[in-house]
């Protein structure tokens, strides 16, 4: 039975190839991933090791509360203690903060999200970092720069540059350029400069602080013995020992947790999508060809096969061309990996690159998806061979026996679909977990895509009876032919279309979640700012130096200048933003959405009142009179009474607190002051004054001055590359897709060779055969489009409704709706080449004498 | 030329819808080579029934399928209604076919989602002419097909199957219908419907029918019988009668 297997597969191959190519994109997409991060998580790693080559035993600080991105620091003088134990060759303290040289005028900061970092420097025998010209610097002023960023900005030792700090920019002289660990390892897109511990603790107000202690062992001293002679030493409890290795494991993980597994669990989702839609695909082709090999079935039968020999064989076919596309997959996610790593590279992600990485756990993973869908998606189409009577063998014509649960499948589809509406409602409305949420959410999706499938069957004649009239009035003849072969099968067409669906539906649902956060954010500056000018942190962990409000406040124009700061704070169990405000100015420059108080409570928040941001207050199940307990990220604690309530998910989005109240709260290196609102004086340009704050400002290179409508901008363009990222990746799924409906096409063809014949014979030109097919592909296409399309809008509305309170805005996205159709129409166009080109070619003869 | 001459001049004359001169039709090469024709030259006239026998491997379904510009000959000339055939391409060849030429094939090979009257008109739309209503009223009539027309070809029989695709083959008025064993799939009294309405076509609407057949009772309603033997004309005889035209083909056995 299995070389009868083996032998169908290769009489049939380009159904077979077809088949495969459904499943193998999926798989390389998820091979590709996993490749991918694998290789991204042993960067970080080796990165870490590398860093901490030379360094034996890390002390670092203990944050009060997890999950806060937030540097927190220790007491430099930790060291001295550190120093007296028995063993320590040298200990130092170490500040890793953000900043970036400023070369001959041009800033020579990292790209593509990775840190622009500033290290104080270290002695030799502790430092990661090696002079390959000139030397470490020493004094004041002094800085050594990564040999990167040198030959970029064409630094050379001994030239007088500039260095952009918390505190502004101030002089340097470059004494040094710099090689990291051995030289092999790539930092990614991040940048480097090395600077006196001094000048980094003044410059970013960390005087007395450290960010580590390192520490190097003397010799005969192991790592392990040391951390714990240096941990007996420390009574601090809040202070963490580690050694060198685990502490660039930690930090290697926590990194890899921020990037690494984003972009893996991104990824897979998007795989996860294309596999679903291959799985359709598979169901789909197999159903058809099991109906086409009724007779061949028949005959096994009569000639003594059983039925378990029956399924044996449709599921081991299924079972071969999983493997040989899971296979195929896997190398071609090798190519995969190695072109994204590229494309990162390219467009300024610079991921810090390994070689290529295939590991069991990925082969396991894609073999097991690869060969287990396809197997599953062959489950029914094979059952249903098993039911073929040995009897039909000798009957013309013999077609499939109805499936036993045929008549159910309205009522299934109906029920897996309440399922799915009701698992989206869960996923939105509830308060468990995000993941549990997302997985509710994206279950849900999935049933409602399955249901619409399974009940798309009843809108396909309908759908063809409306589209036959216009189609039949372009193509005439052979457009009613189109229509009627598109209608034949209504099952077929149906889950052919719904493979494109959901691609489509979920590009259309993308477009409007994403749009959903553009008009989130459009709307909060329209809504609640009353200031034309914001001056925000360019990084640096979102501060600002307290010198600029004064800076501002003195530019000609300027009615108000409204400073807001704040800090990370833990409630309860959560992660907050505590907003520190001037109660008397900022009223002029924002717009309270009030829920319960007024203006009014400003005055009178003191150092122990706050407001609390509705959705929060919610979340806390706090109402005015009730009190919060913060801890803040400095370790220190407070308890406010809430005065009042307001709406505010995007811009003040937190618990609200006078400044004063927040200051005992802040750690030592911030000020305080993360935003400056200014609102221009009547009758004055916002254009002059936006030109003013920016000269005033010009020595605060981590202010950034937009007008209301550039941040608009900068979000609409953050979110925009996410868009355009999204629809590449769903893109996948489209593709597959268009096989699919190059399947059903080339099947269907297959079936209906004797007709083409006689098209043919009767006066059909190639040209109009081809029409016919491509009419056939493209009605095909406009259903799944259609219903795709439809889908989505539902997603989109549900999930805008749903999260409303976070401010997500439901928008019609009209024009690119119509797009998204144009181009499922294309898409129909594209599938259609291959089999019209092979119908076109048929033989007359050969066609009209084919049984 | 070994083939006696009866009824008709194998030579081409005014008037001759069909006209094949000296075909030749070789497969394979060499030893291999087989001569499926082997220097035919035949003409049928306007409003003529001809049938064409032989046994099989005789080249006459080879010679049906040469003249209706479905195949290409490897040596000799076809005029179908004026225009040669060789040199044409595959499209002046479709579109020849579609403007000059009508079909019945052996399985009907209707399209099975159109109705009845759908496979009647399906050339003239493909052509993207419109049927002369009268004309189309005429061949519903003589069909019988009036009550069937909306159905389905799954829900009618084998001879009104056929009797569709014979109307199907009238509608656009070729200048000459080919008929491929148009009673091979039917039984008797079925056949008798279809060949009635095929010998109605030439009395009555003075049109040409071209057929290859196994049935003597089919061939005896022709006007001329042509017999083939190892891809030569052996016989072209005028009317014959079931009995002559089975006699005749055991002589060729």
């Amino acid at each position: 039975m299995f070389g009868l297997v083996l032998r169908g597969l290769a009489t049939r191959k380009l159904r077979s190839a077809l088949t495969a190519i459904a499943i193998l994109l999926g798989v390389t997409m998820i091979s590709g991933t996993l490749v991918l991060t694998d290789q991204i998580d042993r960067a970080f790693v080796q990165i870490f090791q590398a860093g901490n080559a030379k360094i034996d035993v890390v002390i670092k600080q203990k944050p009060p509360f997890e999950n806060v991105q937030t540097s927190v620091y220790l007491d430099a003088a930790v060291v001295d203690q550190v120093r007296k134990v028995d063993g320590v060759k040298t200990a130092d303290p170490f500040i890793q903060s953000e900043g970036y040289l400023i070369a001959n005028g041009e800033s020579l900061n990292s790209t593509g999200g990775a840190p622009s970092f500033v290290f104080s420097n270290l002695p030799q025998d502790l430092n990661p970092y090696t002079p390959i010209d000139g030397r470490l610097p020493e004094a004041s002023g002094e800085v050594a720069v990564a040999k990167e960023i040198a030959d970029k900005g064409k630094v050379k030792v001994g030239s007088k540059q500039q260095l952009a700090t918390q505190d502004g920019i101030k002089d340097v002289t470059v004494v040094g350029i710099l090689q990291y660990g051995n030289g092999d390892t790539s930092l990614g897109g991040s940048t480097t400069v090395l600077a006196p511990l001094a000048d980094v603790q003044q410059w970013w107000a960390l005087e007395g602080k450290a960010s580590y202690i390192y520490v190097k062992a003397q010799d005969g001293v192991s790592q392990g013995e040391l951390k714990d002679r240096v941990r007996a030493a420390l009574p601090q409890q809040d202070l963490i020992v580690q050694t060198g290795r685990e502490d660039a494991d930690e930090q290697a993980g926590q990194l890899n947790d921020l990037i690494g597994k984003i972009i893996r669990y991104a990824l897979l989702a998007f795989a996860g999508v294309a596999i679903l839609v291959g799985a359709f695909i598979i169901y789909n082709t197999f159903s058809i060809t099991v109906a086409q090999r009724t007779r061949e079935f028949a005959m096994l039968r009569t000639i003594g096969a059983s039925r378990r020999q029956i399924l044996a064989s449709v599921i081991g076919e299924a079972f071969l061309i999983g493997l040989l596309a899971s296979v195929a997959g896997i190398v071609l996610g090798l190519g995969l990996a190695w072109g994204l790593g590229k494309l990162f590279g390219a467009i300024g992600f610079g991921l810090p690159a390994t070689g290529l990485i295939l590991s069991w756990q990925t082969v396991v993973v894609c073999l097991a998806v690869g060969i287990g869908i396809t197997v599953l998606a062959s489950i029914f189409p094979a059952l249903r061979a098993t039911r073929i009577a040995p009897i039909a063998a000798l009957r013309e014509g013999a077609t499939l026996p109805v499936g036993r649960f045929a008549k159910f499948t309205p009522a299934i589809a109906v029920v897996i679909g309440v399922l799915g509406g009701a698992g989206m409602a869960y996923g939105l409305i509830s308060s468990g977990s995000t993941t549990g949420r997302l997985t509710t959410l994206a279950g849900g999706a999935i049933l409602i895509f399955l249901a619409v499938a399974m009940l798309s069957r009843y809108i396909v004649r309908p759908v063809v009876s409306v589209l036959g009239v216009p189609i039949g009035a372009v193509a005439g003849g052979v457009g009613r032919i189109a229509s009627e072969n598109a209608a034949r099968n209504p099952a077929r067409t149906a889950v052919t279309a719904a493979a494109l669906m959901i691609g489509i539906g979920l590009v259309v649902f993308v477009t409007i979640f994403v749009g959903g956060i553009k008009a989130s954010f459009t709307g909060a500056i329209d809504s609640s700012l009353k200031s034309e000018i914001t001056v925000s942190a360019r990084g640096f962990g979102g501060t600002i130096p307290a010198a600029v409000l004064p800076a501002v406040q003195g530019v000609e124009g300027v009615q108000t200048a409204s400073p807001v700061g704040g800090t990370a704070v833990q409630i309860g169990n959560g992660g907050y933003a505590l907003i520190g405000i001037d109660p008397t100015t900022l009223p002029e420059v924002y717009a309270f959405d009030w829920t319960d108080g007024s203006d009014a409570l400003l005055g009178t928040l003191g150092t122990d009142k706050a407001l609390v941001e509705s959705t929060i207050a919610e979340e806390l199940k706090v109402k005015p009179g009730g009190t919060v307990d913060v801890l803040s990220i400095s370790g220190a604690k407070a308890t406010f009474t809430v005065v009042g309530t307001y709406t505010d998910p995007t811009i003040l989005n937190g618990i609200v607190v006078d400044q004063p109240a927040l200051k005992p709260l802040l750690q030592s290196n911030a000020t305080g002051l993360n935003t400056v609102f200014v609102r221009v004086a009547d009758g004055t340009s916002v254009e002059t004054v936006q030109a003013g704050v920016e000269e005033a400002l010009k020595q605060f290179p981590t202010a950034q001055v937009q007008s209301n409508q550039e941040q608009k901008d900068q979000a609409a363009s953050g979110v925009n590359t996410i868009l355009v990222i999204f629809y590449a990746l769903l893109a996948l799924s489209v593709v597959i897709s268009l096989f699919g409906i190059v399947n059903t096409l080339v099947l269907s063809i297959f079936e209906r060779t004797r007709e083409i014949g006689m098209l043919r014979a009767v006066g059909t030109t190639r040209r109009q055969l081809r029409a016919m097919i491509r009419w056939e592909a493209v009605i095909t296409s406009i259903i799944g489009g259609v219903l795709g399309v439809l889908l989505g809008i539902l997603f989109g509305w549900a999930v805008c409704k749903g999260l409303e309170s976070d401010g997500l805005v439901f928008v019609f996205p009209t024009s690119q709706i119509l797009i998204f159709l144009v181009l499922s129409i294309v898409a129909g166009v594209l599938a259609a080449i291959l089999p019209a080109r092979r119908a076109a070619k048929l033989d007359v003869l050969a066609a009209l004498s084919y049984e | 030329m070994s083939a006696e001459t009866e009824a008709a001049t194998p030579t081409s004359a005014v008037g001759d819808v069909v006209v094949a001169t000296d075909l030749t039709k070789i497969y394979g090469e060499g030893d291999s080579e087989v001569r499926a024709l082997d220097g035919v030259s035949v003409s049928f006239p306007k409003g003529q029934l001809a049938a064409v026998m032989g046994p099989s491997g005789s080249g006459k379904s080879t010679l049906m399928h040469i003249l209706a510009g479905l195949d290409r000959p490897t040596g000799g000339s076809v005029l179908v209604d004026g225009t040669e055939l060789a040199g044409l391409n595959d499209q002046k060849l479709t579109l020849l076919r579609r403007d000059k030429i009508g079909f019945v094939f052996q399985f009907f090979n209707l399209l099975p989602m159109l109705t009845a009257k759908e496979n009647i008109e399906l050339p003239m739309k493909i052509a993207g002419a419109k049927p002369d209503p009268e004309w189309e009223a005429t061949l519903v009539e003589a069909t019988g097909l009036g009550t069937r027309l909306t159905h389905k070809p799954a829900e009618l029989s084998g001879g009104q199957q056929q009797r569709v695709a014979v109307a199907r083959a009238l509608l656009s008025k070729p200048a000459v219908i080919f008929g491929d064993e148009p009673t091979g799939n039917l039984d008797s009294k079925t056949s008798g419907e279809v060949l009635d309405l095929l010998r109605r076509a030439v009395d009555e609407f003075d049109q040409t029918v071209i057929m290859v057949t196994h049935d003597a009772s089919a061939a005896a309603i022709a006007d001329r019988v042509l017999f083939l033997r190892d891809g030569k004309i052996v016989r072209d005889a005028g009317r014959l009668s079931a009995g002559e035209i089975l006699d005749t083909i055991k002589t060729l056995e």
